[in-house]
């Protein structure tokens, strides 16, 4: 699928081509330094089994970061408007991941398309949840 | 079999004969829901989704204020609104809250307990019902390994939307082994999840909640799945 450029050629139902990001423990310790968000539990396997999860988790804020880079992939030239996330269970580093995201509503005049998003831990169970508004120009 | 010695019937035919609802679905009123109910009607349409309506089953509270008759005419759909309440034995489903069953019990209270809502629910003329039951700790045969069954249950969600491979399974196993009967609903969230799992009713017009919840009494439904991959 080609990436969305225009407005008008999106619609409601529309899938956001699906993405199985690298949440490897390399990649997410290079992003909590860069954020500054650096806390054990999310690179460390043995500090996180301590806290009482299965493994080092991915930070919210990457997974968020994760979800606007889809979108941003999926229709380059649009405004992230809003970005809300539910974090309903935890990502696990070193696991598989999957991306989602669907048109949910269409704006016609304000050229604005709302978003589901959604990521799906390794054992199906979807981790986060959410929605994102998105601007498009004229 | 179930309770009333009839088989369990889980189906995924669909046929012009039936009423298709999903029976859980959570709107921006829930504190985790982020779908907008008149999306879900857009979404219904746009998918061709084969469905008749839905129930809006918002957590820990019962939404008396909310009007969507006009988005039913809109879109030719039964909207009706129940709760999720969660108890000591897991999550359960309310269908029928009226100001007697508001009166009786909390609904905010995170460790209600079932007997309660079972028994409060049945006086009121209400249906309660567990959902997710084969999920770990929110589910009730979670909690049927450490504390026994629970008296009063005969109808459970066998197939839900959210669960993980292996807990609609054990849900269906438990329910068949217990004699429960099942129904499904996909525990939608967001919009585009709606409908992944749904019950039908044959031979029987559900438009409003007071006849929904004589159809769950009368035990003549069964779950369905349409999750992306499933055949139907």
């Amino acid at each position: 699928m080609s990436a969305i450029t225009k407005f008008e050629d999106l619609e409601i139902g529309d899938d956001l081509p699906g993405e199985s990001p690298d949440v490897s423990m390399p990649r997410v310790t290079a992003f909590c330094h860069a954020a500054k968000h650096v806390f054990e539990r999310f690179i460390d396997h043995e500090a996180a089994q301590r806290e009482g999860f299965a493994a080092a988790i991915v930070p919210g804020i990457m997974s968020q970061g994760l979800l606007a880079s889809m979108i941003h992939r999926w229709a380059p030239g649009c405004e992230i408007l809003e970005i809300d996330t539910v974090f309903r269970g935890s990502l696990l580093v070193d696991s598989d991941i999957t991306m989602t995201g669907a048109v949910t509503d269409t704006d016609d005049d304000a050229l604005i398309a709302e978003l589901d998003l959604a990521i799906v831990a390794e054992d199906g169970r979807t981790g986060v949840i959410g929605t994102a508004r998105v601007q498009f120009e004229q | 079999m179930t309770a009333n010695g009839s088989p369990c019937r889980y189906s995924v035919s669909i046929d012009s004969n039936k009423m298709r609802l999903d029976l859980h679905t959570h709107s921006i009123k829930s504190d985790d829901g982020r779908a907008k109910v008149e999306n879900y009607c857009k979404w219904i349409a746009k998918k061709e989704l084969p469905l008749d309506g839905f129930v809006l089953t918002e957590h820990r509270q019962f939404d008396a204020d909310s009007d969507y008759r006009q988005l039913e005419d809109e879109y030719g759909l039964a909207i009706m609104k129940a709760s999720e309440v969660e108890t000591d034995y897991g999550h359960v489903l309310v269908f029928g809250v009226n100001d007697d069953l508001l009166a009786a019990i909390d609904f905010t209270n995170v460790r209600l307990p079932i007997e309660t809502v079972l028994d409060e629910s049945r006086k009121a003329g209400a249906f309660a019902a567990p959902c997710h039951p084969g999920r770990k700790r929110v589910g009730l045969f979670a909690h049927y390994e450490e504390r026994g069954v629970v008296q009063g249950v005969d109808t459970v969600e066998v197939l839900n939307g959210g669960s993980i491979p292996g807990e609609d399974e054990l849900s269906l196993a438990m329910a068949d082994r217990l004699g429960y009967r099942g129904f499904g609903g996909s525990d939608s969230h967001v919009v585009s999840r709606i409908g992944f799992c749904a019950t039908d009713f044959p031979n029987q017009q559900i438009v409003d909640m007071e006849a929904l919840v004589h159809a769950l009494y009368g035990g003549n439904f069964s779950a369905v799945s349409m999750r992306p991959g499933d055949s139907d």
